[in-house]
């Protein structure tokens, strides 16, 4: 197996493949989006009744959306996650009472009229754990209306809510093999121009795959050559995979964190299978 | 009503570049260049920003 990196930044990763099968790069997708666990907000307490501010103003702690929407879109915001700092609730030392090791407390407190956004959830304790994405737009308020709120996020996997899905957009596909016939190609290129991913490049006298990694296999520049001089089939042992991250971790350790799970996996059916004897 | 936080479809956080996309938009750029310069790629994702009906500031007033 050999493994080309065509990207790999902090949100996003597409590598191409060789000599596999669909069947073990479907493995890696289906365990970095339903298995590689990730913090989120799972507990919202508003706060009731009136809300004071400094000079006595009294805010009634209502917004134009239901508590439920606000709480909803809360839980989806991306929360930063280091897998080496957090344990499952349920598996803690604390025994699932909650304490710094298994849950972040967020407090949130605005007044209106205003916009409350991801980045006004103040995290109780270490700073570094302050949503990197600060502009999603929450709720906005209105004249005389404010929000205290407390949150309190935990580790959970994208089986159980897409709120814990650290994976967003995972795929593969076919990588492409082009052949081009040098000998019926009369080099008029309007299979280059045809091409949506700009695949095919008109080199001098000849016509050349310049970027075969991005071909998607739509097959255009094969019906719009008149001499047939290209042929383009997906290849089932070397596929191209891409995935992106919603921003709480980063793509590397996502995948990382992936193929450790599924090891681990196997080793546990491994185990059982040598006690048979 | 207000900006969903993810695309429904494939759960990429969308809502971060809403008010940038119609504060440019508003300038006079094309919808298409924006949602590029923002890395918005999949249809998915881009009918997201590029249908929403924002109507939170009307309903505001009656709550």
């Amino acid at each position: 197996m050999k493994i080309d990196v065509l990207e790999m930044t902090p949100t996003k990763a597409e590598l191409v493949i060789s000599d596999t099968n669909p069947t073990f790069v479907n493995a890696i997708r289906r365990t970095i989006v339903a298995d590689v666990p990730k913090m989120a907000i799972n507990n919202v307490e508003f706060h009731l009744g009136p809300i004071m501010d400094e000079s006595n103003k009294a805010y009634e702690s209502i917004s134009p959306l239901f508590d439920e929407i606000v709480s909803h879109r809360l839980s989806l915001v991306p929360i930063p996650t280091d897998l080496e700092q957090f344990n499952f609730r349920s598996e803690c030392s604390c025994g699932g009472e909650g304490c710094p090791s298994c849950t972040i407390m967020y407090s949130l407190n605005k007044k209106g009229p205003c916009t409350v956004y991801s980045g006004d959830l103040e995290p109780v304790g270490s700073e570094h754990l302050k949503i990197k994405d600060d502009l999603i737009p929450i709720v906005k308020l209105a004249e005389d209306q404010a929000l205290l709120v407390y949150a309190t996020a935990e580790l959970g996997r994208g089986k159980d809510h897409a709120k814990w899905q650290a994976t967003v957009g995972a795929g593969y596909r076919y990588a492409a093999d082009i052949e081009i016939e040098n000998g019926k190609c009369d080099a008029g290129c309007s299979c280059a121009e045809i091409c949506p991913k700009d695949v095919l490049v008109k080199d001098g006298r000849k016509l050349k795959a310049e970027h075969p990694e991005k071909c998607n296999l739509c097959n255009s520049c094969v019906e719009m050559c008149e001499v047939e001089a290209i042929k383009v089939t997906g290849n089932p042992s070397k596929l191209n995979f891409r995935f992106e991250t919603d921003g709480s971790m980063a793509a590397k350790d996502v995948l990382l964190k992936g193929l450790s799970i599924l090891e681990e996996r196997f080793e546990q059916l491994r185990e059982q299978l040598s006690a048979l004897e | 009503m207000i900006i969903p936080v993810r695309c429904f479809t494939c759960g990429k956080v969308v809502g971060s570049a809403f008010e940038e996309f119609v504060r440019r938009t508003n300038m006079g750029e094309a919808p298409k260049e924006v949602l590029d310069a923002l890395h918005i790629d999949r249809y998915c994702c881009r009918r997201i920003i590029l249908t929403h009906a924002d109507l939170i500031d009307e309903v505001a007033p009656y709550y």
